[in-house]
């Protein structure tokens, strides 16, 4: 998803002047020809993640639309206040695009896990908050928001799925399977990729978002006479879509416990029943009595 | 100009004296800083949004009193509405809010941001090739706070020579973390440094007028509550204090008999 991070904003960048891209030492190689072409538009700034963000609102607002990268927890829960203030209070926009995210560096422990940046960017007010799937969906979605003046989050992943989520459009989310048993899970980001073969077979409705602020809350809200079963590797999506009033909905993801192991992506979503086995056992267990484990 | 610094005292003092509100000693120090920075800078109070103004960041947002006096003596707006500081339905809070108050760039309170947001400007207007310069106010107690460090290094390494840092050296850490000499740590992290009597307006306007090839530091020696014996004095326990109707009074005349 980096490749094509670089390859959207490089598109944008030959016709709009006011793109920048400002790195927080990674992606650095990604970007070279970006540096290359536009060297006074390009810095990679090192590790100063705080600054990072005071920079991107500076820049902002004096009419440039910053893209502002690095890894997630650093740029996210380090830089809070930042964004808080900096962006979103004084309403001067930016472009926060990070990497890593979620388990993404399984190998490198809980300091490099990342899985409140949706949850806690979502209270921000006047804040953009998306976790793009698939390549397609982060093209659409940059191309769509990253000149709105607003500040927008966009989750990278190096695990993106391959799916034809159709159309995307900022804001709402999508209904991908539909079934008739009163079940219906919901999830977002690069997860579908388990969660789509996981229920394979299995009566119940799917509904898969990109955009977590604002959530398509229509969209759920028409599925509030069913069972929700929110399956997610990150928080911020189960309280998005239990700010919809009048729903009975179920959570299968993280525990409030440190994330401790290493390994890869996939040992971690293994750990935590997020495998396709392991979301397949809660879908069933969900058709069956209603419970998760 | 000494009349009109004494004059924006005076009116910091009424209105913290009418609202209740403000850092008092500490808006004091900054006042010659402010009218220099005006002094120098391209701007208009009748248009604020001057396409090719100049640009002003008070990091130190708990000043913002003495930044309403200022730009309201420059003709920004009308004093009497500052009255209202720190009022409910007010546009005139303790901290300033950039959407509501003319002159004011940048919305800022929580210490360590504004430096980092005129480091942004300043490297937008490099970008541009435009000439603009930016200015920005902080405190010596704002400095413990890394983030401005971080500033000045990036500062520094874009060679941001349209930025001016005004340091206000009043000593207000005096009773915890030091930064016993800010022009040399100034120095180390690439920027060019003056050292002045921050209540002289002179050499005040003359180092905010120079021309440097870095990210220039401008150390002003302050003194916290300049103009008052009584905060002088006093300094700590007037940090966040108003006066009622009869210190008000003694302190006018302490202001007016220049005690200090």
């Amino acid at each position: 998803m980096r490749g094509r991070f670089k390859q959207t904003v490089t598109a944008l960048a030959e016709t709009d002047p006011r793109v920048v891209v400002l790195l927080g030492d990674v992606s650095v190689y990604q970007f070279r020809d970006f540096q290359d072409r536009w060297p006074t538009r390009f810095y990679n700034m090192g590790i100063l993640e705080p600054t990072l963000i005071s920079v991107t609102g500076g820049l902002s607002a004096q009419g440039f639309h910053p893209f502002t990268h690095t890894i997630a927890p650093f740029l996210t829960e380090r830089s809070y206040e930042q964004i808080k203030l900096d962006l979103c209070y004084n309403q001067f926009g930016g472009n926060i695009v990070t990497c890593g995210a979620s388990f993404d560096y399984a190998w490198d422990g809980a300091t490099h896990h990342a899985y409140t940046d949706l949850a806690i960017l979502r209270l921000l007010p006047g804040m953009e908050v998306t976790q793009p799937g698939s390549d397609d969906e982060l093209e659409a979605l940059v191309r769509s928001q990253y000149d709105n003046g607003r500040p927008t989050y966009f989750r990278l992943s190096d695990h993106p799925h391959a799916i034809d989520t159709g159309p995307t459009e900022f804001g709402k989310g999508v209904v991908l399977k539909r079934g008739s048993s009163g079940v219906t899970v919901m999830t977002a980001g690069p997860l579908l990729g388990n969660v789509l073969p996981a229920v394979e077979g299995l009566d119940v409705t799917v509904v898969y978002f990109h955009t977590l602020k604002p959530i398509d809350a229509e969209l759920v809200a028409s599925f509030a006479d069913t069972r929700i079963l929110v399956v997610h590797d990150a928080f911020g999506l189960r309280e998005a879509i239990n700010e919809v009033p009048g729903l009975r909905t179920w959570y299968h993801g993280l525990p409030d416990a440190f994330c401790g192991w290493y390994g890869t992506l996939n040992d971690i979503r293994a750990r935590l029943g997020l495998d396709v086995g392991g979301i397949r056992d809660a879908v069933t267990r969900m058709l069956a009595d209603g419970t998760v484990p | 100009m000494n009349d009109l610094c004494t004059k924006i005292r005076a009116n910091i003092l009424d209105v913290s004296h009418t609202s209740g509100h403000g850092h008092v000693p500490t808006c004091f120090s900054v006042v010659e800083c402010l009218i220099a920075v005006y002094a120098v800078m391209r701007h208009d109070p009748a248009r604020p949004d001057l396409a090719d103004r100049d640009l002003f960041v008070l990091s130190k947002g708990h000043a913002a009193l003495a930044h309403y006096s200022t730009l309201a003596a420059l003709g920004y707006f009308d004093a009497a509405e500052v009255d209202a500081f720190g009022a409910f339905d007010s546009r005139f809070g303790c901290h300033a809010d950039r959407l509501k108050v003319p002159g004011v760039e940048v919305s800022t309170g929580s210490l360590g941001h504004g430096i980092g947001v005129a480091v942004g400007m300043a490297l937008a207007e490099k970008i541009k090739g435009s000439g603009r310069r930016v200015f920005t106010l902080i405190g010596d107690g704002e400095s413990n706070e890394g983030t401005v460090w971080e500033a000045a290094m990036v500062a520094a390494d874009q060679g941001l020579d349209n930025l001016t840092i005004v340091y206000d050296f009043n000593g207000s850490q005096s009773r915890c973390l030091q930064i016993p000499n800010p022009a040399e740590r100034f120095a180390a992290f690439g920027c060019a440094v003056s050292e002045v009597d921050g209540h002289d307006l002179a050499a005040l306007t003359a180092a905010l007028a120079q021309k440097t090839d870095k990210p220039h530091a401008v150390i002003a020696r302050t003194v916290k509550g300049q103009g008052c014996k009584t905060l002088v004095d006093e300094v700590f326990a007037w940090h966040r204090r108003s006066p009622d109707a009869d210190t008000l009074a003694r302190l006018m005349e302490e202001l007016n008999a220049g005690t200090v």
